[in-house]
């Protein structure tokens, strides 16, 4: 199947599978608590809490409850987002550059140090190199993010004061608009050298806290898969030829160790881009996952909704593309077999 | 061996930066040095309830951070800043009381009302309150503008009275004002406010809490206007009001920016504002050591965090009017509770048992602890701070073999039992809620106390919930400034809480308790109020329907070049007026 004609029939499956997700997701936030949690006090009437009820539709039979829901969405309108005192749409674009900006930088960390570590340790098997970077890699998987990420605030923030948290200096950021949502890029896009400085210095230890574990992932993948196939034939073979080992290397084994680091890769890249909850609240990020954090803990059923909508078309289309370089790193993937 | 030394200098540089980085870590806070000159911070000594104390002084130090412009680290951000939706103790009152003001305002130092819109304090002897008590004059100050360059007259005041009323948002406030205003009028340059019946606390409860903010009549009219029970979205998240400060922006999950209002009748803010949001309580402790908040909402388990920090000042003021406490359910449903629990529908019925739970509390472990020192013992139910408190007043102490009489009496010694105590996960009513379950298993392993700690949303659908699901709960009171207001929704047999949790079928005399509240509510004469008062928390300790483990002092860190601090914790969390602030 041609790689078009599987994207095709893939985009056309995946609105059936986001409104599955959705009923299933809908059905679950009734069952968990009461979709009007974030309003209600004591010392409301049972009238003013029905008055409430009334406001949101809750007096409808589910599946009408739902449908007036789902037909919001396709207008563009998902609710009310009460956690953050404006409507689900807007909260939603205005979290998600920053959301993403942060994924972006971190991944990119997360995949440079990732693979390279992974290359450097696997091509060392069994070395002092190799015993290094798994130590590496095994104490950013199992360090607790939060306990991390403190230390790099008492070492930066309190102690250096190089770096400060949240997004921007509110002043900075003012100086200049955002057409992007994301504020390097908007920075660039500006001309303004100030801002883009000020971007990358509150970002910096996010990035880097939210990169540690997934490179800690990407660098053991990448090494075992490597180790793998620098024991299988065609490198016997490569290195028969007479090829330095330099370019076994990174022409063949690396290649194709990269096939399943980079299923690792997209999925790591999927769960960034969800937002992540402990660096969001840390680093005062106004990110997805604080905003879904909020959400859940106070009982906001329609920034729950509108979140997991997103969440389920963003995985679905980073599986795409995670299938689709799967089929270009590996001419034998034959796509929708 | 050939060396490659190409390779070599790359590696001294990063081990040089390494090397710097440590280096300077280990020479400290650049924000610390730059007040090394200041006393360090001291707290209140633990277990100290009476003096309020400021504990390092607030000289202007070089080197302040931010220079022009206040930064307060909030843990909450609002749901709403329109004072028609935002609820009692919600967040959105912090910036209300900034931006909006009222007719007359609680001053600083104290519970005296002090002239704001209004140009007096309506009195008896002012003529300004009918001598019946229903009618209340305030004559509006001329020459008022709001943010937005519009004129504030009597017309507008009775405009937002009336614009709360109408709405009548379940999740706002306006009942407090529905339940007393029977009129609103406009005669001259005076707005008239007509009672349903006298009442006590109208002035320094209702007239000064945020639903009775004026708004201006121009902006609600040009954006979306007044509708019966419908949200008006720009109020939400816009204010137009007539205070210091204007909201400039509010970038949401970020901060509220304040900016000085020039056109400002009164005496002008000289810092500008910004409330930063940050949800975790050790990143806002670590970013006032820093320097970049000059105040923070301090939880008392942080306290031992900050405590000697340099530069950083420890406030612990008077009593918050906000008491922790446990409610006892007389009303138990028992197909309601957990299957652990073993009590009866009638076990908080009887008073031997909910003196018991008092006397076997242990009040010091809670305090010492959960309230890291900055608490005290309150009487039934009236918080130091409040009209009526006398240090005479009885209070329950711990008295093991008094609580164990006490059970014997009502006949649990022996059998036991076990009981779900509902509480928010984390802070102190957990604390609390833990020091119930140890405090009354030291006193007989046989009662069991489970603590159900959970999240917010859960917590406040169960407390909402009439029938209440659990046997008892723990959180804290709301901040009422007068007694009527607490006493008729903690107390009353027919208040909130006393018709939910069934009051009438714990107090021996239940008539009696309801007549001296409603007496105390509409009586004018303050002596005659401090006397029914106490006479109330007398009988109330002899009968109590709360266990209250303790009240917490009004708590804040401060960097030390913040001068002229202060809170009063009758103004709405985080009981601060930043334009009285200076650094």
């Amino acid at each position: 199947m041609q790689i078009r004609e599987y994207i095709l029939r893939r985009l056309i499956i995946l609105p059936l599978i986001v409104v599955g997700t959705s009923i299933i997701v809908f059905s679950l936030s009734r069952v968990g608590g009461n979709p009007i949690a974030i309003y209600l006090e004591h010392e409301m009437t049972p009238a003013e809490v029905a008055e409430i009820e009334e406001r949101y539709g809750l007096n409808d039979p589910l599946p009408i409850q739902y449908l007036a829901w789902a037909g919001g969405v396709l207008t563009g309108d998902m609710g009310w987002s009460a956690v953050s005192a404006q409507p689900v749409t807007e909260a939603l674009f205005e979290r998600v550059g920053a959301t993403l900006e942060l994924a972006i930088f971190a991944a990119v960390i997360a995949i440079a140090v990732g693979i390279g570590l992974g290359t450097f340790g696997g091509a060392r098997r069994d070395r002092l190199p190799d015993h290094l970077t798994r130590v590496l890699s095994i104490s950013g998987a199992s360090m607790p993010i939060f306990w991390f990420a403190i230390l790099l605030l008492i070492l930066f923030w309190v102690n250096l004061g190089w770096v400060s948290i949240g997004r921007s200096d509110p002043t900075i950021f003012a100086t200049i608009t955002h057409p992007t949502g994301l504020y390097t890029l908007d920075a660039l896009l500006a001309g303004s050298l100030t801002a883009f400085l000020d971007a990358l210095r509150f970002m910096i230890l996010p990035a880097i806290t939210l990169a540690f574990g997934a490179t800690a992932i990407i660098a053991r993948m990448m090494r075992s898969s490597l180790v793998e196939e620098l024991n299988e034939d065609y490198v016997d073979a490569a290195r028969a030829k007479g090829l330095p080992e330099r370019l076994v290397l990174r022409r063949h084994a690396r290649r194709n160790a990269l096939i399943p680091t980079v299923t690792v890769i997209g999925l790591g890249f999927g769960f960034l881009l969800q937002g992540t909850v402990v660096v969001e609240i840390i680093f005062r990020w106004p990110g997805l996952g604080r905003w879904m954090a909020d959400a859940v803990l106070r009982g906001d059923q329609a920034t729950i909704m509108g979140y997991v909508l997103f969440t389920s078309v963003l995985f679905l289309l980073v599986n795409l593309i995670v299938d689709v370089m799967y089929a270009y790193l590996d001419r034998r993937v034959v796509l929708g077999a | 061996m050939r060396v490659d030394h190409r390779r070599r200098i790359p590696r001294i540089w990063a081990l040089l930066i390494v090397l710097a980085v440590i280096a300077a870590a280990c020479t400290g806070d650049p924000a610390t040095q730059t007040t090394a000159d200041e006393p360090s911070a001291t707290t209140a000594a633990p277990g100290d309830t009476t003096a309020p104390e400021e504990t390092t002084p607030d000289e202007p130090t070089d080197g302040v951070s931010n220079p022009g412009l206040y930064i307060h680290a909030a843990d909450d951000e609002p749901l709403s800043v329109d004072p028609a939706q935002v609820a009692a103790g919600e967040a959105g009152e912090t910036v209300i009381t900034q931006v909006y003001e009222r007719l007359v305002e609680i001053g600083p130092g104290g519970p005296d009302l002090i002239p704001s819109i209004s140009t007096e304090v309506p009195t008896i002897e002012n003529g300004l309150i009918s001598e019946d008590g229903l009618t209340y004059t305030f004559p509006i100050r001329e020459g008022v503008v709001f943010h937005d360059g519009s004129a504030l007259t009597a017309d507008v005041v009775k405009f937002s009275w009336d614009r709360a009323l109408t709405m009548a948002l379940p999740e706002g406030n306006s009942s407090i004002l529905s339940d007393l205003v029977a009129s609103t009028e406009v005669d001259g340059n005076n707005f008239v406010v007509t009672l349903i019946d006298r009442n006590a606390a109208f002035l320094n409860s209702v007239v000064t809490a945020a639903v009775a903010s004026i708004v201006s009549q121009e902006a609600v009219e040009a954006n979306g206007g007044v509708e019966a029970g419908v949200v008006n979205e720009f109020m939400t998240g816009n204010m137009v009001g007539t205070g210091p400060y204007t909201l400039t922006a509010w970038n949401r999950a970020e901060n509220i920016q304040l900016a000085i209002f020039d056109d400002y009748w009164g005496e002008p803010a000289t810092l500008d504002v910004r409330i930063d949001q940050v949800a975790d309580a050790d990143v806002r402790a670590l970013g006032l050591q820093a320097g970049d908040y000059d105040s923070i909402e301090t939880d008392p388990t942080f306290i031992g965090d900050l405590e000697g920090a340099e530069g950083v000042t420890i406030y612990s003021g008077e009593f918050l009017l906000e008491p922790v406490h446990m409610g006892m359910n007389m009303n138990i449903q028992e197909d309601l509770l957990p299957p652990e629990d073993t009590i009866p529908a009638d076990f908080f019925h009887d008073v031997n048992v909910r003196r018991g739970f008092n006397l076997a509390f242990d009040y010091e472990a809670f305090i010492d602890g959960g309230l890291a020192g900055l608490g005290g013992v309150v009487p039934h139910y009236l918080p130091q701070g409040m009209l009526g408190y006398d240090e005479s007043l009885p209070v329950f102490e711990r008295d093991l073999a008094a609580a164990e009489a006490a059970f014997t009496e009502a006949g649990y010694w022996e059998e036991g039992f076990t009981m779900t105590v509902l509480v928010e996960e984390g802070g102190v009513f957990e604390v609390a809620g833990l020091v119930l379950a140890d405090s009354m298993a030291e006193l007989n392993p046989a009662f069991q106390i489970q603590v159900l700690a959970v999240v917010e949303a859960q917590f406040d659908s169960a407390h909402a919930a009439d029938p209440f699901p659990y046997a008892a709960w723990v959180k804290n009171s709301d901040p009422f400034a007068d007694p009527a207001a607490s006493f008729s929704a903690y107390i009353h047999p027919d208040g909130d809480w006393g018709a939910v949790h069934g009051f009438d079928q714990a107090y021996a005399d239940p008539d009696q308790i309801a007549s001296l509240i409603d007496e105390a509510a509409v009586e004018l004469d303050t002596d005659r109020r401090v006397e029914i008062y106490q006479e109330l928390a007398t009988l109330l300790y002899d009968d109590p329907v709360w266990l209250i483990p303790g009240n917490e002092r009004a708590l804040m860190a401060h960097r030390s070049w913040v001068q002229n601090f202060e809170m009063n914790p009758l103004w709405p969390r985080p009981s601060l007026k930043f334009a009285y602030l200076d650094k």
